[in-house]
């Protein structure tokens, strides 16, 4: 019932848009061509469009599809993109063994630089207040086999790179790059053809597409939803994730490259992630509040390396007196270290340095659009909802979400429905839309219960086993990852 | 209590009338319209059919409309032709060319534009008596270039009745489906007699209907049309209601005049054994199969004609 009277509610919004485009298009279309008709236009060729391109390519049922690609970046470059093997991009993602699987059974998995994928077999979890840890406590028999990989690390350009190599082998796909959408409206009835309800995106310089189904892969800002009118909501968590490429000491406390381990400590301010990537390199995403990401972001390669070592060893009260000062970490991190007793073996071994360029950071928020579809449009990706990193899950939503919607397409175009209109999407929102709720939940939960520095909650975690306890959904949500459940959080 | 299989045979064939039978079972099954000997000017379709649903014309494709359950229903029904064309080792020659579809009373197209859309299709054929609901069905066609830019589709303003038989077997048709239709026949067995003349030799005829069950009164009627307002008032009639048992000796029996019709050109010909498949409504989740529930709800019926 919520979601039909959510779905009339964004009707009556776009029939809005509807007439006010239309008024616009009026003066514009007089000199306009024809749109070209295609199955679909998706726009956005960032994880998630190009998936789901890939998938409609390489299934025979949906490769007949005519299919057109609006990306507003220069794919060319992210096609050719190569770094040396000592270099990391700084966005990377962790990609779950069902991400991974899907990716492979579209036959895009072969198209990455595999050397450049870590894969990790454990991860380390714990409070930075209490110090409780998760204990991975298997029952007996559900244990994975040792070496059993959690996640995959990889660089967002790594992914991104091999599928359009992938789409290329395919071929078929009808690709404006470097093209910005200019607006997207709805055309009046021309003659034959009643295309009233199709929308049509206009690119700079006067190209119209005209889609049986638009799919919005556009990402947080999604202009796809605007159009739809579909309401994101959400909250902002006035923190920022601070990503950066680090060299460590070694090759990590597992042994050498076979077996990996991640480490998540959670401050009063966010968790601190440090990800293994390849060789004695790692990635780090710190979530933390917009004035300490712009510390971070200012402090001198030798201050911020200090300041990540700290943030997996040092207590949060000295931590944030080295956030008050100005440069000089380094030197505090080394006199504070002595006074702090900590087991060198559960947390990462020691940044040595951070590579050139790689600090960056990234305001974090949680959305999540009413629904996922109209007629003629459906979202996916970040377009869809925007989740906390803390659990690395926001790519992996997004192919979840793609296999779901070809599945959908792909029963659409072999039962002879038109895959457009908003009955044929129906499956892939009742698949998606509850799942990926639970998730954002749970993140953003797990984030507001573990940002808490005093307060009623810490007295909570702090008591031997209701600390554990308290950690209790990250760790089934952990376990089941390990156990290859996939994205399954009770 | 059913009456054995030859007395329906007989009764089918003897075309008796309706007070010859005194079980409900075989009742409105028996029954042969009056007025048969002049096809071209008689419609199996009654007239209160045609405007109830000409009346209901204007919501046909609104997807959360009165006609919900058939938009829901129409990927089982080329799940269904699918396991009738893949039951039989060699197909038609319809491999290279695509498939023939006559679809008898049509409506607003819901199965028609689908099957006009698949790959596999030659052709769709699809007749209506009401022209209000074949405007709709047009209409709506023109909204898909896929649909209107090819001339795969065409619709007909006509009842069977009216529809002029080709002349050469080899230019009847593949699939002639008949949906949702039978229950709003007035004498099926002269109907089914009529449409089943247009299937190629080696073609199936493929139909969905409810049986006649309490349970199908208290589904369809009570439930859907009282209870639940899914469907509108009047849709149905329980007492035209066919079971499967009836449509099986119907065939097995061939049609109503086996004797004389199965010697002419457009007789009604020899059919295999039926392949059926009971489907159940389930609210929220759709249509689901549940084997043997085709004895007392709606079911899938598909008779392949073998000579
Ligand atoms: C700090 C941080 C760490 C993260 N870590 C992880 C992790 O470990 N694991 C994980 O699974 N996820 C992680 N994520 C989330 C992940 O990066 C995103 O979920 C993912 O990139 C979303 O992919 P997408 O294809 O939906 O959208 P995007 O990657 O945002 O792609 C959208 C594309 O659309 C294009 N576009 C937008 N507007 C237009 C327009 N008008 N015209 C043309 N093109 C347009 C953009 O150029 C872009 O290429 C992290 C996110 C952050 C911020």
């Amino acid at each position: 019932m919520d979601t039909i009277l959510r779905r009339r509610g964004a009707y009556v919004c776009r029939s809005c848009t509807k007439t006010l485009r239309r008024q616009l298009s009026r003066n514009y279309s007089s000199a306009a061509s024809q749109p070209d008709i295609y199955d679909v236009v998706c726009v956005g060729g960032g994880p998630a469009g190009l998936s789901l391109l890939t998938a409609l390519r390489a299934n025979p049922v949906t490769s007949h599809l005519r299919i057109a690609l609006v990306e507003a970046q220069d794919l060319s470059k992210i096609r050719s993109w190569k770094l040396p093997p000592d270099r990391f991009s700084n966005r990377c993602s962790s990609l779950t063994p069902s991400s991974v699987q899907y990716l492979d059974q579209i036959g895009a998995w072969g198209h990455l630089e595999r050397s450049r994928v870590q894969a990790f077999q454990e991860i380390q979890v714990w409070d930075g207040v209490t110090g409780a840890r998760i204990e991975f406590d298997w029952a007996p028999g559900s244990a994975p086999a040792a070496g059993t990989t959690v996640a995959y690390m990889n660089e967002n350009l790594n992914l991104t790179s091999g599928l359009l190599k992938r789409i290329e082998e395919l071929g078929g796909v009808a690709v404006f790059d470097k093209a910005k959408v200019e607006r997207i409206a709805y055309r009046e009835e021309t003659g034959d053809l009643d295309l009233r309800e199709w929308p049509v995106v206009h690119l700079a310089g006067g190209k119209q597409l005209a889609a049986r189904l638009l799919v919005g892969a556009d990402g947080a800002n999604s202009p796809v939803r605007s159009f739809a009118g579909i309401e994101a909501r959400g909250w902002d968590y006035d923190r920022h994730g601070v990503v950066a490429t680090l060299e460590m000491e070694g090759e990590g406390w597992g042994s050498g490259n076979e077996v990996k381990i991640a480490y998540q400590r959670f401050l009063p301010t966010g968790p601190v992630a440090m990800l293994p990537l390849p060789g004695n390199y790692s990635t780090l995403v710190w979530s933390t509040t917009p004035s300490n990401a712009s510390l971070l972001k200012s402090l001198s390669a030798k201050d911020f390396i200090a300041m990540v070592n700290a943030a997996f060893r040092l207590t949060p009260t000295d931590l944030a007196y080295m956030h008050t000062q100005s440069s000089g970490q380094a030197a505090e991190y080394t006199w504070r270290l002595q006074h702090t007793p900590f087991n060198h073996r559960a947390v990462p071994q020691t940044a040595l340095a951070v590579q050139d360029g790689t600090v960056a950071s990234f305001p974090l928020k949680m959305r999540h659009a009413d629904t996922y579809t109209t007629d003629r449009i459906a979202l996916v990706g970040d377009a869809a909802h925007t989740i906390h990193p803390l659990a690395g899950q926001g790519l992996n939503q997004g192919q979840g979400d793609v296999q779901s919607l070809a599945k959908t397409i792909e029963y659409a175009v072999r039962h002879g429905q038109d895959i457009g209109v908003a009955m044929s999407l129906e499956p892939y929102v009742a698949e998606r839309y509850a799942a990926n709720h639970v998730l954002l939940g749970v993140c953003d939960k797990l984030h507001k219960l573990y940002s808490v520095g005093s307060g009623p909650l810490v007295p909570l975690r702090s008591v031997g086993l209701s600390a554990v306890n308290a950690l209790g959904p990250l760790k089934t949500f952990f376990m089941n990852q390990a156990a290859g459940n996939g994205v399954k959080v009770f | 209590m059913r009456p054995p299989l030859r007395q329906v045979s007989i009764a089918l064939r003897a075309a008796q009338t309706s007070q010859c039978h005194q079980q409900p079972p075989t009742r409105h099954f028996t029954t042969t319209p009056p007025t048969l000997h002049n096809p071209s000017t008689s419609s199996s379709v009654n007239e209160t059919e045609i405007s109830h649903f000409s009346a209901l014309a204007s919501s046909w494709w609104d997807p959360h409309g009165p006609s919900r359950p058939l938009h829901l229903m129409n990927p089982l029904r080329h799940d269904f032709i699918r396991s009738c064309l893949d039951s039989t080792p060699s197909p038609t020659s319809a491999d290279e060319t695509g498939l023939r579809y006559l679809d008898v009373g049509c409506g607003g197209g819901i199965f028609a534009e689908s099957a006009a859309r698949l790959p596999t299709t030659h052709s769709v054929t699809a007749i209506d008596p009401s022209p209000t609901i074949l405007a709709v069905a047009r209409a709506h066609a023109k909204r898909d270039p896929a649909l209107s830019s090819m001339p795969k589709l065409q619709y007909l303003p006509t009842p069977i009745e009216s529809l002029p038989l080709p002349a050469s077997p080899s230019h009847r048709f593949d699939i002639v489906t008949l949906f949702e239709v039978i229950e709003h026949v007035d004498y099926p067995a002269a109907f089914l007699e009529r449409v089943g003349q247009f299937v190629k030799p080696g073609g199936w005829l493929v139909l969905s209907t409810m049986a006649r069950t309490p349970m199908s009164w208290f589904t369809t009627i009570f439930v859907a049309e009282n209870v639940l307002g899914m469907v509108p008032r009047g849709t149905h009639d329980w007492s035209k209601y066919v079971n499967e048992g009836e449509m099986r000796e119907f065939f097995a029996g061939g049609g109503v005049e086996t004797g004389s019709s199965s010697s002419t050109e457009g007789g009604f010909g020899v059919w295999g054994a039926p392949r059926v498949m009971g489907v159940v409504f389930v609210p929220g989740l759709g249509w689901k199969e549940v084997k043997g529930s085709e004895k007392v709800g709606n079911y899938f019926l598909g008779v392949q004609k073998v000579g």
